[in-house]
């Protein structure tokens, strides 16, 4: 009375038990794997604006440098989005045509009411992970290693990972990553010799010894 | 009594509470358990079942919203300020007022918000510290309960309106009063050193020369004041320089705790408890209970507070025979002893001394106080005086009454109350609310909408004095500006705000009313001098002169020394909570969950009472006593303190409010009072002791939640403990220390240590901390900085009685000696940061490891809540969110409360284990500022939160690789030692030995000699 019940057509189905384990297992693999890993999720992220600003036109076309707009990003953790001001600065001294007319409405606004942009995060940490730009960038860690080609992207969207094991593979070998100090924020740089010569040399020069320790970036 | 030679001899244990001491039966069932009881529970509130559900539904919703996180809008400045860089903290000067006393500091806004209050480290009365009080501002400031705007009362209660209906019942109130010069309009102002305030007083009278003005506070200086007109025939203030004293008497006073210089007093006495810098001082304390001095004292005689000043007249015949070449009375009893002893080490150090006494005492004693001063040549070195800012003025006792009785009469038609809260904390027979209701416009301006706002016609919220203009002064009359780091939260205004738009229909800004003070007390006028002040924070040179004043002898008018209670019965002792202070911070959790120094009580106030009054009133630890005075009676829990003077009651105030807000209970709300509110007792004839008290035992017991006995383990450790507390607090006299000098190094003899694992070499830095046990007077200002800095939460009373309080930092307070009169070791213990950490051993998941500077990191995003390391933790320094404590972070009400947090420290979330990291954001910041400018980081660069705050400069951080900093000076020293160095964890925070400097004729014996606990065992 107390014995269970198991039904007969279980024991034609022991054979295939095995197949449905070894299917489920390679399924969750790709799932969990692949279908959530950064790769998947975040890379090529890349929402829409309020306002349709084009880095490859200001970065790209015009060669604006990067800290022209990013004023912070040498001396504080936040290369800081620039103050609708920052656009002004240009915008308000050009012809003005229907086109632009209309791109910049929002902009116009902003400037008249007082009241932000609201632009869209793209490059987003966890908030347990604490970045600083300056730390990188004052130690010769090109723009281009995290952000992609953003001089070549209409929209900009996420270029790499921003995974911790993305993170940690740069803090183990930076030499790939590191350029003069000079040369930071152009987009089209490429060394003149031997980019693993360079940047052990760099990392020699700058005394580069990027910590793994979890309180670099957890705190 | 018990013996004073006892005091300092002891017999080398110590012990946590009486029910150890004893070996209680409940102290046992606390140590059989191995978490306290509920300590194990599952959460309460949510089922399982439901949790499961609810999980389900949310991961549901998860998938569907994608595997990105939210979608996170970055909002930046359409004109960003010149040379704001965002994200980066700016530190502002700023200045308030507490209790009439302006206190100087430094704010840290991130992003326009500010987040934590330091001391303003150029001001000579805060020199870079804070207490308690200030650091628990930022609580305050964001607190939702501040959120009440104008309020009108009417039939029905009361309902929102505005400043302009405000303004103009107000206005037209004044219009009616004008018209009789004023008469019918009286103004009941909480004391405060703005002289904007004061130049805006007189305008007022000018105007409006019948209109009444009137001061009151529940504790005030009024007999330090009438005691000086007896002394000097004129009211003045002493400042002491607590530094050049070597002998210090404290007659019932607490000049390192509840004075408004005591940041300063505590820097100046703490500096001289250094035996390898110079000579020690020698301090005196007669108290009823323990005050933070009577914790630091050389000598303490528990004394009922009515018997001092029969103390203080012995003390002045005693020096004044001294004086005179004569041999004192000789008596033998302890007391006497003492009186002796003290009066010829007074008269040894003559103009070396200093005797102090407390605002508790009446007017006689301190006229006494001053007489000797002036006798042993003290004044003008150790004391000088100052002018008074507002001599003159009548006692706040007086005042109070006077008002009182003239709101009864109908002499007032309109009352404004200017901050404070009289309707709570006014004497009980002074029945101020009932006359209130008497009065037909009445206006209460105030932070929170509190009793008094609820009695008055209309509550008009005050502006916190981080989002106002104003003007203070110091303890010392140096003058500082109150500048707003941001706009008011909530529309209030501030008291001067108010007082300007009474006298005029469109009055200049507060900015404006600020500046123009500033010019009239010789700040300049240029703008140039008003930016300087304040950047500064100060204006130099502003305090008061040093008076010339002349003790007159004893007049025959004086009123005799004599002692205000009776030998038998008992008497009452109304204190200031070291906490929610006069009741003003009853809605801060910081505060309210702060243990009390002594007690450890949480969450409570409590009747203290010594053990032996104890027994002779049947009370028990944590029984409900009825204390009853002039027909009114309240329950109240009992907590037996040891030391406290037989015959004594000591009560603190501030508990028990019925209109304080979510936290400090609300009748509206339904909200539960915290404690019981004690001012119910005190009356205008007994504002610091009462001794017409009648106290019975009532039915009941209450827990009190004290986390004092937290984290005790089991009895066979419990009692190995015992035995070694002795060498977890190494303490011994100046005498002995300078006969033995290694002493520390003999307490504990450990075979030669050898490692299970590889130790780690440290080439670069090597992060390491000292506490000096000498210098700590265990104030507690440390543990609220940490919580502010490091986003610590509350938990709440219940969850502190079951252990699971979230401090970083603890501070140990152990007794010594005989119960009736011990004394007390406190030792504040954080994270050691052992390079060989048993910790991390055990964690499954590696969510704590070792950083290469020696830190013990906690990864939370990997830690999966074992709580392993907490259990091997030899210290109890982890804590564990048993709950996600900001939970209420996502009520709408809270919104505004996630600006309070550090946004450089991450928010742990339930089932996460944390502990203190040496504030590792800003060793991090300090490094990445030093290496972009391409320079090591040099000493004093990084201070840590408790560091910072510490009145005392107990607590040194810094480089151990660096020889010249002074950690590693510290740890070189001989006082240094590692507690249990023992067990091979090489901690790296070390403890400095407390030395104490008994006098050799009160039982200088060493507290702890080679042979009696020498540890020769190892």
């Amino acid at each position: 009375m107390n014995e269970t019940y198991i039904p007969r057509w279980l024991d034609r189905a022991k054979p295939f038990l095995g197949v449905g384990a070894a299917v489920g297992t390679v399924y969750l693999i790709v799932v969990v794997g692949f279908g959530a890993a950064p790769r998947t999720t975040d890379v090529g992220y890349s929402p829409v604006q309020p306002v349709e600003f084009s880095h490859a036109l200001h970065a790209g076309q015009y060669g604006m440098d990067c800290r022209f707009c990013h004023t912070t990003v040498e001396g504080a953790a936040h290369a800081a989005v620039p103050p609708t001001a920052t656009c002004m600065n240009c915008h308000t001294t050009m012809a003005a045509d229907e086109v632009r007319g209309k791109k910049l409405k929002l902009v116009r606004e902003s400037y008249q009411t007082g009241r932000s942009l609201p632009w869209v995060r793209v490059h987003d940490l966890p908030d347990y992970v604490f970045f600083d730009h300056s730390a990188h960038v004052a130690r010769g860690v090109g723009c281009v290693s995290c952000h992609g080609r953003v001089d070549q992207m209409e929209r900009v969207w996420q270029h790499e990972t921003l995974s911790m094991a993305w993170c940690l593979d740069c803090h183990r070998n930076p030499e790939r990553h590191l350029r003069p100090k000079g040369s930071v924020t152009k987009h089209d740089w490429e060394p003149d010799e031997d980019p693993e010569q360079l940047g052990r040399r760099l990392r020699q020069e700058y005394r580069i010894n990027p910590s793994t320790d979890c309180s670099t970036c957890h705190r | 009594m018990s013996s004073v030679e006892r005091n300092t001899k002891g017999d080398g244990r110590y012990w946590r509470s009486l029910n150890e001491l004893a070996d209680a039966p409940e102290f046992r069932r606390h140590l059989e358990r191995e978490f306290p009881a509920g300590g194990d529970s599952p959460p309460a509130g949510v089922s399982r079942r439901r949790w499961l559900q609810l999980m389900g539904a949310s991961m549901a919703l998860g998938a569907a919203s994608g595997c990105r996180w939210e979608r996170e809008e970055i909002r930046p400045f359409v004109k960003r300020p010149e040379g704001h860089v965002p994200g980066v903290p700016e530190r502002y000067a700023t200045a308030y007022d507490l209790s009439g006393t302006g206190r100087s500091l430094t704010v840290t806004a991130f992003d326009g918000r500010p987040i934590k209050v330091e001391g303003n480290a150029n001001h000579p009365m805060s020199l870079g510290a804070t207490d308690a009080w200030a650091q628990a501002a930022i609580l305050e400031f964001y607190d939702p309960d501040r959120n009440a705007r104008v309020l009108l009362r009417e039939q029905a209660g009361q309902r929102a309106a505005s400043w302009d209906e405000a303004l103009s019942c107000l206005r037209a109130a004044i219009g009616t009063a004008r018209e009789a010069g004023g008469a019918g309009l009286a103004i009941l102002a909480e004391p405060d050193s703005s002289p904007t305030r004061a130049r805006l007083q007189v305008r007022l009278r000018e105007a409006l020369p019948a209109a009444t003005w009137f001061e009151y506070a529940p504790f005030s200086d009024d007999q330090c004041r009438a005691g000086a007109v007896l002394a000097f025939g004129r009211g003045a203030r002493s400042q002491y320089r607590l530094g050049e004293a070597d002998v210090i008497a404290c007659l019932d006073a607490d000049p390192l705790g509840h004075h408004p210089a005591a940041l300063r007093h505590a820097r100046d006495f703490a500096a001289r408890r250094d035996p390898d810098r110079g000579p020690m001082n020698r301090l005196y304390v007669v108290e009823a209970g323990y005050s933070t001095t009577g914790v630091c004292a050389d000598h303490r005689l528990p004394l009922r507070a009515g018997h001092v000043p029969t103390l203080a007249s012995a003390l002045e015949q005693a020096v004044t025979v001294l004086l005179d070449g004569k041999s004192p009375a000789a008596g033998d009893t302890d007391r006497d002893r003492f009186v002796r002893v003290l009066a010829s080490d007074l008269v040894e150090h003559r103009g070396m001394g200093l005797v102090v006494a407390g605002p508790n005492q009446p007017a006689a004693v301190h006229a006494a106080v001053h007489r000797m001063n002036q006798a042993l040549r003290n004044a003008g070195k150790t004391v000088v005086y100052t002018a008074l800012p507002d001599e003159g003025r009548p006692t706040h006792v007086d005042a109070i009454g006077q008002l009182a009785q003239a709101m009864r009469d109908g002499q007032v038609k309109t009352l404004l109350v200017l901050g404070g809260n009289p309707v709570f904390d006014a004497p009980a027979d002074v029945a101020f609310a009932s006359a209130l209701a008497r009065v037909p416009e009445s206006f209460h301006l105030g932070v929170y909408n509190d009793e008094t706002s609820r009695a008055c016609r209309w509550h008009l919220p005050r502006a916190h004095f981080l989002e106002s203009w104003g003007d203070v002064r110091a303890y010392d009359g140096t003058y500082s500006v109150t500048q707003p780091i941001i706009a008011p939260l909530y529309g209030g205004k501030s008291a001067i705000e108010l007082l300007a738009a009474l006298l005029e229909e469109n009055p200049p800004g507060p900015r404006q009313l600020v500046r123009e003070t500033f010019q009239a007390v010789g700040g300049g006028a240029s703008e140039a001098d008003w930016r300087r002040t304040l950047h500064d924070g100060l204006l130099p040179e502003s305090g008061g002169r040093p008076l010339e004043l002349f003790a007159q002898p004893r007049s025959a008018s004086e009123p005799e020394l004599a002692a205000t209670s009776g030998d038998g019965g008992f008497e009452l002792v109304f204190c200031l909570d070291p906490a929610v202070h006069d009741g003003r911070f009853a809605n801060n959790g910081w505060l309210q969950e702060l243990p009390d120094p002594l007690t450890k009580i949480t969450w409570d106030n409590a009747v203290l009472v010594g053990p032996a009054t104890a027994e002779r009133l049947g009370i028990v630890h944590e029984s409900l006593a009825t204390l009853a005075r002039g027909g009114r009676s309240l329950d109240i829990a009992a907590y037996v303190l040891p030391g406290v003077a037989e015959g004594s009651l000591m009560v603190t105030v501030g508990y028990g409010r019925t209109a304080a807000g979510h936290v400090g209970g609300d009748t509206v709300l339904g909200v539960e009072s915290v404690g019981v509110d004690t001012y119910a007792l005190r009356t205008a004839e007994a504002m610091s002791v009462a001794t017409d008290v009648a106290v019975s035992v009532a039915k009941g017991r209450y827990r009190l939640a004290t986390t004092q006995d937290h984290h005790a383990i089991d009895r066979v450790g419990a009692a190995g403990r015992d035995a070694r507390v002795g060498q977890l607090v190494r303490a011994t006299t100046e005498e002995h220390y300078r006969q033995h000098p290694e002493f520390v190094e003999h307490v504990v003899h450990t075979p030669e240590l050898k490692s299970l694992w590889a130790e780690k070499a440290y080439d670069g830095h090597r992060w390491g901390m000292t506490i000096d046990l000498s210098k700590c007077t265990g104030c507690s200002a440390c543990v609220v900085a940490c919580q502010a800095e490091n986003n610590v939460p509350i938990v709440g009373k219940r969850e502190t009685m079951r252990g699971r309080e979230m401090h970083w930092l603890r501070i140990d307070r152990y007794f010594e000696g005989a119960p009736e009169d011990p004394s007390v070791a406190i030792q504040p213990v954080a994270c050691h940061q052992c390079e060989l950490a048993p910790c991390e051993q055990v964690c499954p998941v590696a969510a704590t490891v070792h950083s290469a500077e020696g830190l013990n990191d906690m990864a939370y995003n990997r830690c999966i809540g074992t709580r392993y390391c907490a259990n091997n933790c030899p210290y109890k320094v982890r804590r564990f969110n048993y709950f996600n404590w900001h939970k209420d972070l996502k009520d709408a009400r809270n919104e505004v409360v996630k600006l309070m947090y550090n946004p450089d420290v991450t928010i742990r979330h339930r089932g996460v284990m944390e502990k203190c990291t040496y504030c590792v954001q800003r060793i991090q910041a300090a490094k990445i500022e030093a290496k972009n400018a391409g320079r090591a980081v040099g000493e004093g660069e990084i201070q840590v939160a408790c560091q910072q705050v510490c009145p005392a400069q107990a607590i040194a951080f810094g480089d151990l690789a660096d020889e010249t900093s002074a950690v590693a000076a510290g740890q070189r020293s001989n006082r240094a030692y590692a507690l249990l160095a023992e067990l091979n964890i090489k901690p790296r925070t070390e403890y400095l030995a407390r030395i104490r400097n008994p006098h050799p004729l009160l039982g200088g014996t060493p507290e702890l000699s080679d042979d009696e606990r020498s540890g020769h065992t190892g």
